[in-house]
């Protein structure tokens, strides 16, 4: 098997997951840092340079709200989801549901 | 300025400036935490290079502000790709055709200058093709930014798709020759003649609209084809000079060689409207009747000078007879012979071409008559 070929997939299949495992996370408020470590704890590894951008946008989409705190004598930003966020993450947690259920049907 | 700073003020030139100090405060908390993360398993304060190893980890300056761009990632989208692949494909065959077909009348003109007309040739494409690509890909990056959707990217039919055959020059003569529409809806016989006239016509277009094109570059002096202005003669070089009905007709013939190239840009565009060119055909036609009647009419052509010896070539109905013909084998190589020559030769063609005008129109009515809506 091509290693970097499969890599490439890899990479194209978490990146399908990554919008729904950062709005469950962020059922309790975190910063970006602290997401992240949460995300690997639970095996999914995420670059801040893409993770940061994507709260952006996330926040952008009425998903998230944020706020700059001072934790520890640094600025931190401080994200949670909203209520449209809370919903989403709903809504898509069916919709990865369904999907699961039919890929193990395939598989 | 220590070495993150120096990499946020890299980061933040790139970024908006609404947006600039909320992103860098948040980039530098991120960096700020790897930094301490580090500093904390190595029990000791982080090296710059230590930091600069961080900093390439978390991406190049360029590559990080990208990711905090609001709109399109791309200049031109996946979306929008294929359609410019193929005006570019399409395009660059085009030019290079021009170009050819340039070159072919410079080395007619002037075969001495072989040399000079390759080098031109060359220039020509390379000068005229990253016009083209420049042009498609401000078009493209403007329809992406605004995401602006034009008629022909949402809705096409099956009938439009021999033209994106053009990408291929060896389908040029088939490929815009089909229009299933209109071979469904003939009857057998007249649908067979004009499958077979259809086809032919398509290429004619084509390349009726490259020569159109050399012909107003030339016309507007953007293209110089040497050895039209003078000549090699028995005592001399002989300047050609334009009579004054050139000047006059100057902007009619403009017009009549652009609306031409109009309409044969038309047949590549949209195949399927074969009627509509048919109908826009007779006009030009008529148009280059007209120009036709008034060099006539004017009769100076051009004025050939050797030395103090002047001539002038005259067109008219006179030089249209078989005596005129005939005085063309007993010219000498003299001035006035040669204007005498001229003028019959340059009469003639000039009656060939308003005669295949009015059989261009003939064909253009019959055809209009024949192709259902």
């Amino acid at each position: 098997m091509d290693k970097e070929l499969f890599e490439t997939m890899r990479l194209e299949l978490r990146r399908g997951s990554l919008v729904l495992a950062v709005l469950a996370c962020l059922r309790t408020e975190r910063y970006g840092y602290s997401l992240r470590q949460a995300l690997a704890a639970d095996g999914l590894e995420m670059e801040e340079s893409t993770l940061y951008p994507l709260l952006r946008r996330l926040e952008g989409q009425g998903l998230l709200t944020s706020e700059w705190r001072e934790e520890e004598k640094r600025k931190k930003r401080f994200y949670v989801l909203s209520p449209g966020g809370e919903a989403m993450l709903a809504a898509l947690t069916e919709e990865w549901r369904g999907i699961n259920a039919s890929l193990d049907r395939m598989l | 300025m220590d070495v993150i700073e120096r990499y946020l003020e890299a980061v933040a030139a790139q970024l908006s400036t609404e947006d600039r100090e909320d992103i860098v405060a948040e980039l530098r908390d991120l960096i700020l935490s790897r930094v301490e993360a580090k500093e904390q398993e190595l029990g000791r304060a982080l090296t710059d290079d230590e930091k600069e190893a961080i900093l390439h980890e978390i991406g190049h300056p360029l590559v990080v502000a990208a990711r905090y761009r609001k709109g399109p990632d791309s200049l031109i989208g996946p979306e929008l790709f294929p359609y410019w692949l193929f005006g570019a494909k399409a395009g660059l065959i085009v030019v290079a055709a021009v170009q050819v077909l340039v070159l072919m009348l410079r080395v007619l003109g002037d075969p001495a200058d072989f040399g000079q007309a390759i080098a031109q040739g060359f220039h020509g494409f390379f000068t005229g093709a990253l016009t083209l690509l420049g042009a498609l890909t401000l078009a493209g990056a403007i329809m992406e930014h605004y995401g602006l959707k034009p008629a022909w990217l949402t809705t096409w039919r099956v009938g439009d798709l021999p033209a994106y055959g053009l990408a291929d020059p060896a389908k040029w003569g088939a490929a815009m020759s089909s229009s299933g529409k209109a071979k469904v809806a003939r009857p057998s016989e007249v649908r067979n003649w004009a499958g077979r006239l259809e086809g032919r016509e398509a290429s004619e277009a084509l390349w009726s609209l490259i020569a159109g094109t050399v012909f107003v570059l030339w016309w507007i002096d953007v293209l110089h084809v040497p050895g039209l202005s003078q000549f090699g003669l028995r005592g001399g070089e002989v300047a050609v000079t334009a009579a004054p009905i050139w000047s006059a007709l100057f902007a009619p013939i403009l017009a009549w060689a652009v609306a031409g190239t109009a309409v044969d840009a038309l047949g590549l565009i949209q195949p399927q409207a074969a009627r509509l060119r048919a109908f826009l055909k007779i006009p030009v036609s008529m148009g280059g009747m007209w120009i036709g009647w008034r060099l006539f009419e004017a009769r100076h052509w051009f004025t050939l000078t050797q030395g103090d010896q002047i001539a002038h070539v005259e067109g008219g109905p006179a030089n249209v007879s078989s005596e005129a013909l005939r005085a063309i084998n007993d010219a000498g190589r003299g001035l006035t012979d040669t204007a005498m020559t001229l003028s019959t030769v340059l009469s003639w063609v000039l009656v060939v071409m308003m005669l295949a005008l009015v059989l261009d129109i003939a064909k253009q009515m019959w055809r209009m008559a024949t192709i259902p809506d």
